[in-house]
C-alpha cells in the first residue's frame, strides 16, 4: 500500500485529508510541525509528501529545501499547500516554475479541491522517482 | 524615527516657500522698472533714473542666482542652508529698497511704507527672533539715511515737481517720519509674528493629531488582519471538511444529505471570498513600501483576458480586449495591478446581464498606462457613484440584484492604483452601462 506523509499543524484539514486518503487505499503517515515530518520522512520514506506552508517553527519552505538536498529523502515527490497570497501577495504560479526558489514537485491551494489533490498525489505514486 | 514625516514636511514647506518668495521678487523686480519707467516719463517729476535702475537690475541679477541656488539645493535636504538663504534674501531686499528709496527722494518718498511687506514676508518665513534683528536693521539703514541726508553729510536726491519746499532739511519733520516709521516697523514686526507663531502652533497640533490618527488606523488595521487571518484558518478547515463527504468520498450520500452539505459549502465558501477580501484590502493598508519591478502589461493583459473569457462566455457575455500595440513595460507590482484589473472586470461582469458586452481598453501615451474597463451593464444610480469607491459600499440597485457582495472589489482597486500614484474613475448611466478606468505613470 503506497504511503503518503501529510506534514501539516491543522488537525482537523490534516483529519479530512487523511479519511479521503485512506479510502483512496493509501496508507497515511501524520506529522504535526516540521521537524517531525522531517524526521517521519527520513524514517518511514513515504512515497509522496503532502506539506503545508504555514507552521509554527520550521516552515514549509524550509522542510522541502532540507528534504532536497537530503540524499536520502530527495527522491521523495513533495505537493505543497498554500493559501500564501494572504501574507505575501506573490504569485505562486510564477514561482514554483524556479527550483532553486522552491524546491517542490507539485502544489495545490487551499482550501483543498480533493480531485485535484487526488490527482496529484496519485500522478506522483505513478510515476514514483527511483 | 515617528517625528521623520513632520521635519520632511517642515523642510518641504521651507523649500516651498523659498521659491514662493524668488517668485514674489520676479513681480517686485517688474514693478520697480514699471515705477520707476512710468514716474520718469509721465509725470512731472525727473528722477535720476541711471541709479535707480541699477539698483533694480541688481535685485533682478540676485534673485536669478538665487532661484539657481535654490534649485541647485532643492532635494538635498539643507534645512539649515534655506533658511540661511531666506534671511540673506531678505536682507538684500531691504538694502536694495533702502537705496531705491535714497535715489528717489529719501523723507520724501513714501514708498518707505514698502518696508512693512519686507518684515510681513519675514514674519511668515522667518522666527521672530529673526524678523525682529531684520526689522531692526531696515529701521537703522533707513534712519541713517535721512538723519546724514537731513545732516548734509549723504547727498540728497530731490524729487522737484513734488515739493515745493525740502523736506528732508526740517529736522521736526524727519523726527516725526522716524518715529512714525519705527514705531510702525515694531508694531507690524510683532503684530505679524504673533499671527504667524500661533498659525505655527495649530499646524503643529494638527500635524501630531493626524500622526496619531494614522497610527491608531494603523494598530487597528493590525487587529483586523489577525483575525481574518484566524478566521480564515477556521473557514478553510470547515470548508475542508465538508467537502470530502458532500463529494461521497467518504461513502454515498442520498439526495438531502447533499442538498444540505451543498449549502453549508456555498455558505462557507461566500464567507471565504469575503475574508479574502478583507485580507487583501486590510494588507493593502499596511503596506508601507512597495518592491516595484518592470513587467509587461501586454502579457499581464492577454493573461487576464485568459481567464476571464471563459467567466464571460458562461454568462453569454461578448468579451472584447482593445490593446493599443507598443506599449511599455510598467514598473510596479505585478499581482496588485492583476488584482485591481481583476476585481474591475469582475465586477462588470456581475452586474451586466446576460447578452450584454464587457470591453478592455489598454493604451499608453508614453507617460502613463491608460485601462478602461466599459460595460452595458446595470450601471450605477447617481446618487450612489460618489461613494462607490468607498469599502463596503455597494449601490442599491447592485443589492437588488445580488444578496451577496463584499463591496471592496473597487476600493481594493483604488487603493492599488494610488499606491501606483496613479487616478481612478468612474462613469455610469444607470440601466445604460459603467465605464471604470485608470491611470498610473509607467514609472510610479
Amino acid at each position: 500500500m503506497p504511503r503518503i506523509l501529510i506534514i501539516d499543524d491543522d488537525a482537523d484539514i490534516v483529519e479530512a485529508m487523511r479519511v479521503v486518503l485512506e479510502k483512496r487505499g493509501y496508507q497515511v503517515i501524520i506529522a504535526v510541525d516540521g521537524n517531525e515530518g522531517l524526521d517521519k520522512a527520513r524514517a518511514e520514506k513515504p512515497d509522496a509528501i503532502i506539506l503545508d506552508v504555514m507552521m509554527p517553527g520550521l516552515d514549509g519552505f524550509e522542510v522541502a529545501r532540507e528534504l532536497k538536498g537530503d540524499p536520502q529523502t530527495k527522491h521523495i515527490s513533495i505537493l505543497m499547500l498554500t493559501a500564501i497570497k494572504d501574507k505575501t501577495g506573490f504569485d505562486f504560479q510564477k514561482e514554483t516554475s524556479d527550483p532553486d526558489w522552491l524546491p517542490v514537485d507539485d502544489y495545490c491551494n487551499k482550501p483543498l479541491d480533493y480531485e485535484i489533490l487526488l490527482e496529484k498525489i496519485d500522478h506522483f505514486v505513478r510515476n514514483k522517482k527511483r | 524615527m515617528k517625528s521623520l514625516p513632520r521635519d520632511n514636511a517642515i523642510e518641504t514647506k521651507q523649500v516651498e516657500q523659498v521659491f514662493w518668495l524668488t517668485r514674489l521678487r520676479w513681480v517686485a523686480v517688474l514693478g520697480v522698472f514699471a515705477t520707476i519707467f512710468t514716474v520718469s516719463r509721465f509725470f512731472q517729476v525727473s528722477l535720476e533714473v541711471r541709479p535707480l535702475y541699477t539698483v533694480a537690475v541688481f535685485l533682478a541679477v540676485y534673485n536669478g542666482l538665487f532661484a539657481w541656488l535654490v534649485a541647485v539645493l532643492q532635494g538635498r535636504r539643507f534645512y539649515k542652508t534655506m533658511k540661511l538663504i531666506a534671511n540673506l534674501q531678505i536682507l538684500l531686499d531691504l538694502t536694495c529698497l533702502a537705496f531705491l528709496i535714497h535715489f528717489s527722494g529719501g523723507v520724501e518718498n513714501p514708498f518707505y511704507f514698502y518696508f512693512i511687506f519686507h518684515i510681513i514676508i519675514a514674519g511668515i518665513l522667518l522666527s521672530r527672533r529673526e524678523t525682529f534683528i531684520l526689522a531692526t536693521y531696515a529701521v537703522l539703514i533707513f534712519l541713517v539715511i535721512i538723519l546724514a541726508e537731513q545732516r548734509g553729510l549723504l547727498r540728497h536726491y530731490c524729487l522737484p515737481g513734488v515739493f515745493k519746499v525740502s523736506l528732508h532739511e526740517n529736522f521736526i519733520y524727519v523726527l516725526g517720519v522716524s518715529f512714525v516709521f519705527v514705531s510702525t516697523m515694531y508694531i507690524a514686526t510683532y503684530l505679524t509674528t504673533s499671527i504667524s507663531n500661533r498659525l505655527r502652533e495649530r499646524e503643529r497640533s494638527l500635524t501630531d493629531a493626524n500622526e496619531l490618527l494614522a497610527e491608531k488606523d494603523r494598530i487597528k488595521s493590525e487587529y483586523v488582519l489577525r483575525v481574518t487571518h484566524d478566521l480564515k484558518e477556521d473557514l478553510a478547515a470547515i470548508h475542508t471538511c465538508i467537502e470530502p463527504v458532500r463529494k461521497g468520498l467518504t461513502g454515498p450520500l442520498n439526495d438531502e444529505q447533499t442538498n444540505l452539505l451543498g449549502r453549508a459549502k456555498e455558505r462557507s465558501k461566500q464567507l471565504i471570498v469575503y475574508v479574502d477580501a478583507l485580507l487583501e484590502i486590510t494588507r493593502l493598508k499596511l503596506t508601507e513600501k512597495l518592491e516595484m519591478v518592470e513587467f509587461s502589461v501586454a502579457e499581464l493583459i492577454r493573461e487576464i483576458a485568459d481567464s476571464i473569457a471563459p467567466v464571460a462566455s458562461q454568462k453569454s457575455l461578448t468579451f472584447e480586449v482593445r490593446i493599443s500595440p507598443g506599449i511599455p513595460l510598467l514598473k510596479g507590482v505585478r499581482v496588485y495591478v492583476q488584482e485591481a484589473l481583476l476585481n474591475i472586470l469582475k465586477n462588470s461582469l456581475k452586474y451586466t446581464l446576460e447578452g450584454g458586452q464587457v470591453t478592455l481598453q489598454v493604451q499608453s501615451d508614453g507617460q502613463r498606462l491608460q485601462v478602461k474597463v466599459t460595460d452595458t451593464g446595470i450601471g450605477v444610480p447617481p446618487e450612489d457613484l460618489p461613494k462607490i469607491f468607498t469599502e463596503f459600499y455597494r449601490a442599491r440597485n447592485a443589492k437588488a440584484l445580488y444578496k451577496k457582495g463584499t463591496g471592496l472589489g473597487l476600493s481594493i482597486a483604488k487603493k492599488i492604483v494610488e499606491m501606483h500614484r496613479g487616478e481612478i474613475g468612474i462613469e455610469s448611466r444607470l440601466g445604460k452601462g459603467t465605464c471604470v478606468s485608470f491611470a498610473i505613470p509607467l514609472i510610479s
